[in-house]
């Protein structure tokens, strides 16, 4: 019998992928625990105290938690439609989606400001009845969805993809409306990949800045008041500010996954 | 009752009808090649493709645009497609439409033991039993089975083939099989509808498409491989006698079975298993002389052997064979000690001699 060549021995690519992931993991853990511990427990403790930055503590929390829900409840809809839909138009509306993801933050806001902005039509209607869309909590939750929403709609675009359309058919072949199909078979097996955008979501309008500066600058969320922290008393003032912010979006996100057990399945 | 009257469907690159085709409580299996639009039938009926033309009706109600949940057709798919989230009990229990039904069909189709189970954890034939008996759970009016037998290994598929036969007979509803596997059709099936290219090429009784197919396609696919060319010999009142070419016989048939007349061509078809072959020998058999080949290949496919004999028109071996297909218990094999490169003798009854036209 011949013998069998020994085989070519090539780098061992998951050791390769594992060194990759591990550097970048560094990239993003080295400069939060650098900033953390750059900072004095006592000073980080003493804005807890300050009403200004409990207040964006609050309108953060608030505002990316409605600006998420309201991304979950438009972006799902258009997410199953998109991931069920082939042609022309389905290109047209996923460029469409992406849109705000790729515009400057900055220029969102510009571009919200010419539909909401005060001077525009909307805007005076909205203030005319007593709910104005800048300068108020709801310009925050308007510029935090703009630019939050995509995320839930392209990842839970893909996660509907996932499922095979078999299960569906055979679930209305047992007599099962399309709505109950969704909500017992589809979404509980789109779940993770939803989960995965709603925090992304969250995330995103959690850390929202240049959009929301524009919209509403009042009442202040954590990234305007680090930035007015940082204008007006220097770096230095803005560092502990940060610190609180990056408490309270590792802790949301954490309460946020714990939550995410797939409720439906 | 499912009446489809010219049932059309349209893809881009593919027509699929019209189809006229009527089921009663019974089992139509429905033979085809892959692409031919088997698939296509079952989710248009099931509405889960729409149909670009035409109608169907179960038990008299008209399903054309309805949608699937409110037709009463319930669908078992290839592999089952059982949702893979939920137990094997929470897949019935989701489809019953009376509880009590889960574990009177669990009995039934002998899956009380992997209840408690997810899909994944499954066997191919507990997987198939489980959707069939979710589909039945639902309590439907027709049942669809989109190649219910396929991906199982073959004494599975050949348990579960007898089982669903006693099964579909008890149920009372019109069944519709669609398979490529024309064991699987022929098992199942009281009916037997065949498609090509998405257009229905002979329906009829199982015995009567297998027996007596009415296209070289439908021959060939449903085992008759032999699609012949044979010619008028002579002609009486009573008989005529095909042959292969002049002087080399293949049967006398009965006069009214042939209208050509002497010289003229009919195609004809011969299933493998219907030769009778021997040694060598001259001796007529059914009032023809056999016709002699050479053994060019012999498959042992377990339970039979397949032969290709070419045979020599006019026993010119300077004319190109024509080569039979035929099939042979593997007892006979033996007794006549048969092996590639040796002559044998073939003869057929005339009744086994189907002439297409």
């Amino acid at each position: 019998m011949a013998s069998r060549a020994e085989p070519h021995r090539g780098p061992d690519w998951l050791a390769v992928a594992t060194v990759l992931g591990a550097l970048l993991l560094c990239y993003y853990l080295l400069p939060v625990l650098s900033l953390v511990a750059s900072q004095s427990p006592t000073a980080v403790l003493a804005r807890l105290d300050d009403p200004a930055v409990v207040g964006a503590m609050t309108t953060s929390v608030v505002a990316s938690t409605v600006s998420t829900l309201v991304g979950v409840a438009f972006g799902l809809p258009l997410a199953y439609w998109l991931a069920r839909t082939d042609g022309r138009v389905k290109t047209l509306v996923t460029a469409l989606v992406v849109l705000p993801l790729v515009l400057p933050p900055i220029v969102s806001g510009m571009v919200l400001l010419t539909v909401v902005g005060p001077d525009t039509l909307v805007g005076e209607l909205a203030s005319a009845s007593g709910l104005p869309l800048t300068r108020s909590i709801a310009g925050v939750v308007l510029a935090q969805t703009f630019v939050a929403s995509p995320f839930v709609v392209v990842t839970a675009k893909a996660a509907f993809e996932g499922v095979d359309d078999r299960l569906e058919a055979a679930s209305r072949s047992l007599g099962k409306s399309r709505a109950t199909t969704v909500r017992r078979v589809t979404l509980p097996l789109a779940w993770p990949g939803i989960l995965a955008g709603v925090t992304l979501a969250f995330a995103r309008a959690i850390g929202e800045f240049g959009a929301t500066i524009m919209l509403a600058y009042y009442p202040r969320t954590m990234p305007v008041q680090i930035w007015v922290a940082f204008s007006t008393e220097g770096l230095s003032e803005a560092f502990p500010v940060a610190v609180v912010l990056l408490g309270v979006s590792v802790v949301s996100l954490v309460v946020l996954n714990a939550l995410g057990t797939n409720p439906l399945d | 009752m499912l009446e489809l009257d010219a049932l059309e469907t349209r893809y881009d690159d593919f027509t699929f009808g019209p189809l006229d085709l009527t089921v009663e409580d019974e089992v139509l299996a429905v033979l085809g090649p892959s692409g031919s639009g088997k698939t296509t039938l079952l989710s248009t009926v099931a509405g889960i493709v729409s149909s670009a033309g035409g109608s169907v009706r179960l038990d008299g109600r008209e399903l054309t645009g309805r949608p699937p949940e409110a037709r009463g057709t319930g669908v078992v798919f290839q592999d089952g497609a059982l949702f893979p989230h939920m137990t094997a009990r929470e897949n019935l229990s989701y489809a019953a439409t009376d509880a009590g039904r889960v574990g009177e069909l669990a009995n039934l189709l002998e899956i009380d033991d992997v209840l408690g189970r997810r899909p994944g954890a499954l066997s191919g034939g507990e997987r198939q039993r489980v959707a069939l008996a979710r589909t039945l759970a639902a309590d439907p009016d027709a049942l669809l089975l989109d190649e219910p037998l396929s991906s199982l290994d073959a004494p599975i598929r050949r348990r579960l083939r007898l089982e669903l036969h006693d099964l579909f007979g008890s149920l009372d509803i019109p069944v519709v099989c669609v398979t490529h596997d024309q064991r699987t059709a022929s098992a199942l099936g009281d009916r037997l509808a065949v498609l090509r290219d998405g257009q229905l090429e002979q329906a009829g009784p199982c015995s009567a498409v297998l027996e007596r197919p009415a296209t070289p396609f439908v021959a060939r696919f449903t085992g008759s491989e032999n699609v012949l060319t044979a010619r008028v010999l002579e002609r009486t009142v009573e008989a005529v006698l095909l042959g292969l070419a002049p002087g080399r016989p293949l049967a006398a048939l009965d006069g009214t079975r042939v209208t050509a007349d002497v010289g003229e061509t009919v195609t004809v078809s011969v299933h493998p298993a219907r030769f009778e072959f021997g040694r060598e020998t001259t001796a007529e058999l059914h009032g023809v002389a056999p016709l002699q080949g050479c053994v060019q290949r012999l498959v042992n496919e377990g339970d039979q052997y397949r032969l290709v004999v070419e045979t020599r028109p006019g026993g010119d071996s300077s004319t190109a064979g024509l080569a039979l297909a035929v099939t042979a218990a593997p007892t006979t094999v033996s007794r006549l000690g048969l092996a590639a490169g040796e002559q044998v003798s073939l003869s057929v009854d005339p009744a086994d001699v189907n002439v297409i036209g």
